[in-house]
């Protein structure tokens, strides 16, 4: 099975993947790609409040197949209700 | 090469040279069995304790959809399913994880072992203690920790369940588990153990290539980990009131 690279950033550091995993096609590579942000999210969010995932995927000839990218995005509706810093 | 399972049970009680003489002989028959090949299955009747003298091996359960969930893993020294000698069928499965040396002991001889040897049954004891202690931890790991703690503890915990069976290893150990299988075991995609794999590294936590696992600062990885060897209970209570 040819190998599939992901690259992943979680708003604080890019992790290169040097090793890669192998998948029967871009599809199933597709699908790790987008199964591994709620792993990604959820560590992030207990350790930081960083809110943007992204995860490029690289096929073996180094090209970008696929990015995937998992956003929370939050405001506060009334400025009179924010808590102070 | 000492008994890793007398080992191990000495953290457990006062052992006799007569207890361990016992011990010893029930170890006489061993059987080699080869890598990711289930030992017992979920379901089973089995007619024999059996317990790991060298290698590593895994509890794990199947879900309805393929997915599976290592709940365990097993280390020289350990038995795999002593509590089926009470509890009969089997609630999951036990698979090799390398190629395993593993003895199998009749149900009787376990009986024989706990009537007449009451240090001995006070190890077993202990040994089963342990294992539950284990998996409290290993639940706060799942529920509470993030992938990269929770990868820092099982290396953590491992280097003491090994250091107190063979006496070494304790800055570093072949680690043979392939990260499907640690993805198994942490509830999370392979290509998020891989990340952390990479992170731990990149940190300078941990050092891994070729199976071999390098701790180069303890105390820094156990920090990281939130690691605190006091649920292996390998300092023995004193006194014993066996």
């Amino acid at each position: 099975m040819p190998l599939y690279y992901f690259d992943i950033n979680d708003g604080a550091r890019t992790t290169h993947d040097e090793e890669g995993q192998p998948f029967a096609d871009p599809g199933a590579a597709r699908d790790a790609a987008i199964a591994v942000l709620p792993d990604i999210a959820r560590d992030e969010l207990l350790d930081s409040d960083r809110r943007s995932f992204t995860v490029n995927v690289r096929d073996e000839s180094g090209r970008h197949i696929f990015r995937a990218t998992l956003s929370l995005v939050t405001e506060w509706l009334d400025p009179a209700g924010r808590p102070p810093n | 090469m000492a008994n890793p399972m007398i080992c191990k049970l000495e953290h457990g009680a006062s052992l006799t040279d007569e207890d361990k003489a016992v011990l010893e002989a029930v170890c006489a028959e061993t059987r080699r069995v080869p890598p990711r090949v289930d030992l017992i299955e979920e379901g089973e009747n089995p007619r024999f304790v059996q317990l790991v003298l060298d290698g590593f091996a895994c509890r794990y359960k199947m879900l309805s959809d393929g997915r599976r969930s290592i709940v365990a893993y097993l280390v020289p020294g350990d038995f795999c399913d002593l509590h089926v000698a009470i509890l009969g069928q089997m609630d999951h499965s036990i698979a090799t994880v390398t190629g395993c040396t593993m003895v199998q002991i009749p149900y009787d001889t376990v009986e024989k072992l706990v009537s007449r040897h009451p240090r001995i049954a006070r190890a077993l004891w202990w040994a089963t203690l342990v294992d539950e202690a284990v998996l409290r931890e290993w639940l706060v790991n799942l529920g509470r920790r993030t992938a990269a703690r929770r990868l820092a503890h099982l290396f953590c915990e491992l280097r003491v369940r090994l250091m107190s069976v063979a006496h070494d290893g304790e800055n570093g150990f072949h680690f043979p588990f392939t990260q499907e299988e640690l993805s198994h075991m942490l509830g999370v995609t392979p290509v998020h153990v891989n990340r952390v794999l990479q992170q731990l590294r990149e940190d300078g936590l941990i050092l891994l290539e070729d199976k071999m696992l390098g701790i180069p600062d303890v105390a820094r990885l156990e920090a990281f980990a939130e690691f605190d060897a006091t649920y292996l209970h390998r300092a023995r209570r004193t006194p014993e009131f066996a």
